[in-house]
């Protein structure tokens, strides 16, 4: 891989820095917040692998990680099984939620897979409601038994996890696969033309999507040592492509930075509370009409001194 | 008997809502290409602007309703020229300022207003019995209203100079601009009629179901359904699908397992999209 000294010197820079904040800061409160700056990131890199990379914008992230924080805590919590086991599960349950959508949806060209998505997660956010004798309704399923019991090992544990997401996906965005997604994202027809089955590419690529979606979304239930129907919620989908717009979309380092940034900006403004959304918005429309590239990628590119 | 007669009726009501919301929907995407998400916005002013003006300011119904779905249009004109216009160039762009419009809206009754559910006095209080069945007068006049606005909006579209300008733009964008029609104005044309059909439906039920920030979200969510099974850009489809999904789903409400209501348009997607793709009504192949 062809990746300047100065980016590699950057990202290991930064994740020096995570690495080195515990030891500053004795603060449980801030070590959770981080923690789920890293789970959020994990989030946001996987939605910028599929969606960033091909420019099919999935409105229900939130179904991938609602499938993998359910199925862990439904495992755990029915049949007491451990919860390593919930990372392979959680992970599996979104692919195959992945399937169900991708393979009617990304056959064909227009807005249906951003649709079939938007829907898709708002119908499981009902069904929690539904089927609540197993997902326990509106109070979700409590009292999971967690992964790592020491709070600074698990944020350690997850910042590892962020780490080997990131590099996994920029590997493979890099790659022949990768290229391949940005020239269907470039164009279609070209690519179809050139005898490429441009549906199968995006189907794979929502699956590695999902999967690590998954894997999130267990490990922000066994954060919270519990699930409520809020991780299948709209607002969370639309939370993490904000944090990719900022991040910069199509560059998967750069939705990390912008979900770590957005995730730690209402902890910055404690006085924003509950208009925290209010000011997302503000910020998407900024971005939109000021900054179609993002706010993080560029400045990296600026400081890195490459273009593209 | 009983159970059938219910279902005749209330399916009704409730396609004639349905039917409302996707029509606009499916119109300012047939025209313009816009992917409206602040669609479910429409529909959610709508009921606000209703309580308002009859709770706050002590406005009688029937005006209060009216000046609301003028609001709602005006709001939508003004939405697609300030805010969609000058990001027309890239339809993501135009598909994340009408999402943070909705994200908007909602925070900001969330704020104004708190999450608690609101209450619009009905605009009748006459109920029907017939055969042993009450229907209350709102749901009955949501249904004439309904069917009113989808004759007039159909008769619009199909006898108007207008309603040619519009057809002329959803099939040929670049041929109806060389003929002279003004895209632009016809754009926000579209999206102020859209919003005044949205909010119509939005006004009219705000008396017997729930007026509260998030009430614009599943009313979306059953509009996309039905423009995917009826067609993209098919307003005949979109009423078809409106009336197929509203009855099927009442008939599920009245079965053993009512819970299932929610799941009917998604699987009613799922089986459009592998099926048959383009929608009942749709031309345009979607391959």
């Amino acid at each position: 891989m062809n990746i300047p000294n100065k980016a590699r010197i950057g990202g290991l820079a930064a994740l020096a820095f995570f690495a080195l904040v515990p030891l500053v800061t004795q603060s449980d409160y801030f070590i959770g917040v981080l923690t789920v700056c890293f789970i959020y990131g994990i989030w946001a890199t996987s939605w910028d692998f599929m969606s960033g990379l091909t420019g099919r914008e999935n409105f229900g992230h939130a179904l991938f990680i609602g499938a993998g924080a359910y199925t862990a805590a439904f495992l755990g919590s029915r049949f007491n099984v451990n919860p390593w086991w919930g990372l392979p599960t959680g992970a599996f349950a979104a692919v195959v939620c992945g399937v169900i959508v991708g393979v009617p949806t990304l056959r064909l060209k227009g807005p249906y897979f951003a649709l079939a998505t938007f829907a898709a997660a708002a119908i499981a956010q009902r069904s929690t409601r539904i089927f609540w004798e197993y997902t326990g309704g509106e109070e979700g399923i409590p009292g999971l038994s967690p992964l790592i019991g020491s709070h600074l090992a698990y944020y350690y544990f997850c910042l590892g996890a962020l780490v080997v997401t990131t590099i996994v996906l920029l590997v493979l965005a890099r790659s022949s696969w990768g290229i391949l997604l940005r020239a269907i994202r470039g164009d279609e027809a070209a690519c179809q033309a050139a005898g490429i089955n441009i549906a199968f590419y995006k189907i794979v690529s929502l699956v590695i999507s999902a999967a690590f979606a998954g894997v999130g979304g267990v490990l922000y239930a066994d954060y919270q040592l519990a699930v409520t129907p809020d991780v299948f919620s709209v607002v969370l989908s639309i939370t993490i492509m904000i944090m990719v717009y900022v991040g910069g979309m199509g560059t998967i380092y750069g939705p990390v930075g912008g979900a770590i940034l957005l995730a730690l900006l209402p902890e910055m403004l404690r006085a924003f509370g509950e208009y925290r959304l209010w000011v997302y918005s503000l910020v998407l429309i900024f971005i939109l009409f000021f900054a179609p590239g993002g706010l993080i990628a560029p400045i990296c590119r600026r400081i890195v001194g490459v273009r593209r | 008997m009983h159970t059938l007669l219910n279902i005749l009726v209330y399916g009704a009501v409730t396609s004639a809502i349905y039917a409302m919301l996707a029509v606009g929907f499916t119109l300012i995407f047939g025209v313009a290409r816009v992917l409206n998400l602040a669609h479910g916005a429409f529909y959610g002013l709508g009921a606000y602007a209703a309580y308002v003006l009859t709770i706050d300011l002590h406005w009688p119904i029937f005006p209060a309703a009216v000046a609301a779905v003028l609001f709602v249009g005006a709001f939508g004109v003004v939405m697609e020229r300030v805010l969609v216009r000058p990001l027309r160039h890239s339809a993501l762009a135009v598909l994340m300022i009408t999402l943070a419009v909705s994200l908007l809206f909602e925070q900001a009754m969330f704020i104004l207003f708190g999450s608690q559910s609101r209450n619009v006095p009905s605009f009748v209080s006459y109920t029907l019995t017939y055969a042993g069945l009450d229907i209350s007068g709102q749901r009955l006049l949501t249904l004439a209203v309904g069917i009113v606005v989808l004759i007039v909006l159909y008769a619009i579209i199909d006898g108007t100079r207008l309603g040619s300008a519009i057809l002329a733009i959803s099939q040929d964008r670049e041929a109806a601009q060389y003929m002279g029609i003004p895209i632009n104005r016809m754009y926000s044309v579209v999206m102020g009629l859209s919003a005044a059909v949205a909010a119509v439906a939005g006004v009219l039920t705000a008396p017997f179901l729930t007026v509260q920030p998030t009430m614009g979200l599943l009313p979306m969510i059953k509009a996309f359904s039905i423009v995917i099974v009826g067609g993209l850009g098919s307003i005949p489809g979109s009423i078809l699908a409106a009336l197929l999904l509203g009855y099927s789903e009442t008939i599920v409400a009245y079965s053993p397992w009512p819970a299932a209501t929610e799941i009917v348009s998604l699987l009613a997607v799922l089986l459009t999209l592998i099926l048959r793709p383009a929608g009942l009504l749709g031309k345009r192949a979607a391959f």
